[in-house]
């Protein structure tokens, strides 16, 4: 499946301003198999283990490098380098509208610390072409995954004007989301969803936060998809 | 300039190496079934009929199955195949244990099927005779996941999906054929009957058509509904000539 969809989202973690930016759509499935749901911040994943309603694998996500030139928020702060986060999902059906799904991902690169996503997902079909989802999120991560960010040093500090601030992990942030998808035909989808989410913890108590960003994070973004059949014979 | 010349040079290499390789192992399924004069077809598929629930339903959302062998759904596979592939083919009539075939399952860690050898290679060898035949078809039960959700359904079977607004009946019948080498007992070919063209409304990866609600359980005994045997003989009667004819095995289009 191939797409492309524009995304309204904060400048870096804690910004208070956003900006609307490209997002290509791209995604493989086994020939002949059907796509399954799928919420706005899954990272990658493939189901090595499926039961039908539990289903466990690995999962992979990719973190953008943050530069301290982009934003004049950031001068004087560090360069955070792009992150691959690896580890694995779990999520299970219990009913066929309700999905929870569990992520655990080691960092690599900018950050190397672990981080947690948990959220629930209620998926109620309007009609069979029109799909509403919505659920809670929750996110928890280490202090090596929260420091890069949040944390400000003695010369960063004096870079910067803001107090020095030593983050350790923890609870990073809750809130929720919701989606909407409609099927034009076997091929064609188009989807919008919004996803808000409040920092908590050290991140949220960051200088940075606090002095020059906001701890009220919101994701709007919009998307169509075409699917189609490559066989390989 | 020297050094782009050589990589020009290594990745025209590696373009026919990959073309060749390809043409290869086309070539290596296609001459092994142009060897092929005759062949066995075993029909796994018919034994059970299951009724699911799917989108919006109720806390126990639980399958339910109901025996079907007296539809002779398997009888009718193997006679429409055979007529299917005599052009081609000798087909030759074959016994087997269609239980043994049935009772074989996908294991849900996946890379286990991809480490283990077909499950089926055994039984050809143990459960069907006679032996000697130049290919046996197997045609047996494929799974698919239904609505966007991650349940899975398997074989023949009645989907109720229900949304806000209404709900949608569908059957299917999801079956995946194999082709095994009669000497080496390989697979040569497989394939899972792909949707038709007037698939339904809840996407199934397989042979499905909508139905309306008269074919529901809720008249009685599934087995004994002629309605519901009719829709799903006539689902699979149409699918059956696509697939074969998609694995260029029959040209019945």
């Amino acid at each position: 499946m191939v797409g492309v969809g524009g995304e309204y989202k904060p400048d870096f973690e804690g910004a208070n301003r956003s900006m609307l930016s490209p997002v290509p759509i791209f995604s493989m499935r086994r020939a002949g198999s059907t796509e399954q749901f799928r919420g706005p911040r899954d990272s990658a994943s493939i189901a090595v283990i499926d039961f039908g309603d539990l289903r466990a694998g690995p999962a992979g996500k990719f973190v953008s490098s943050r530069k301290a030139s982009s934003y004049s928020e950031l001068n004087g702060l560090g360069d955070v380098k792009t992150t691959v986060e690896l580890g694995g999902f779990v999520e299970y059906y219990p009913v066929d509208w309700f999905r929870t799904r569990g992520e655990l991902r080691q960092g690599i690169g900018g950050h190397h610390g672990v981080v947690a996503d948990l959220s629930a997902d209620v998926i109620v079909p309007v009609i069979q072409r029109l799909t509403l989802s919505a659920g809670p999120r929750f996110t928890w991560e280490s202090t090596k995954a929260t420091s890069p960010y949040f944390g400000i040093d003695a010369v960063q500090a004096m870079a910067t004007g803001l107090p020095a601030f030593d983050a350790k992990g923890g609870a990073h942030s809750v809130g929720a989301g919701a989606q909407v998808s409609y099927r034009i035909n076997p091929q064609w989808e188009v989807h919008a969803y919004v996803e808000y989410e409040r920092l908590l913890g050290d991140a949220a108590k960051s200088p940075l936060v606090t002095l020059r960003g906001s701890p009220n994070q919101t994701t709007v973004g919009i998307g169509a998809s075409y699917a189609f059949d490559i066989k390989i014979r | 300039m020297c050094r782009s010349i050589r990589c020009v040079r290594f990745a025209t290499v590696v373009l026919i190496a990959v073309s060749v390789s390809a043409c290869a192992a086309f070539e290596t399924r296609e001459t092994k079934l142009q060897a092929v004069k005759t062949v066995g077809i075993i029909s796994a598929v018919g034994d059970e009929i299951t009724f699911a629930k799917g989108g919006l339903t109720g806390l126990n959302n639980r399958s339910q199955s109901y025996p079907i062998a007296s539809w002779g759904l398997d009888d009718l596979i193997v006679q429409q195949a055979t007529t299917a592939l005599n052009g081609r083919f000798q087909v030759q009539q074959v016994s087997y244990n269609r239980a043994a075939f049935t009772a074989i399952k996908d294991s849900p860690v996946a890379p286990v099927n991809l480490v283990r050898s077909d499950p089926f290679k055994k039984l050809i060898q143990t459960e069907v005779s006679p032996q000697g035949l130049d290919a046996y078809i197997v045609i047996t039960k494929a799974k698919s996941s239904f609505g966007g959700g991650a349940r899975k359904v398997e074989g023949i079977g009645f989907i109720t999906y229900g949304t806000v607004m209404e709900s949608y009946h569908q059957v299917h019948a999801l079956y995946e054929i194999r082709v095994f080498d009669g000497k080496t007992f390989d697979v040569i070919e497989k394939m899972a009957a792909p949707p038709l063209d007037d698939e339904g409304q809840v996407r199934i990866a397989g042979p499905t058509r909508m139905i309306d609600e008269s074919f529901a359980t809720s008249v009685g005994n599934p087995a004994e509904n002629e309605k519901l045997r009719a829709a799903i003989a006539d689902l699979v009667a149409r699918s059956l000539s696509t697939t074969l004819s998609d694995m260029h095995l029959a040209d019945v289009r």
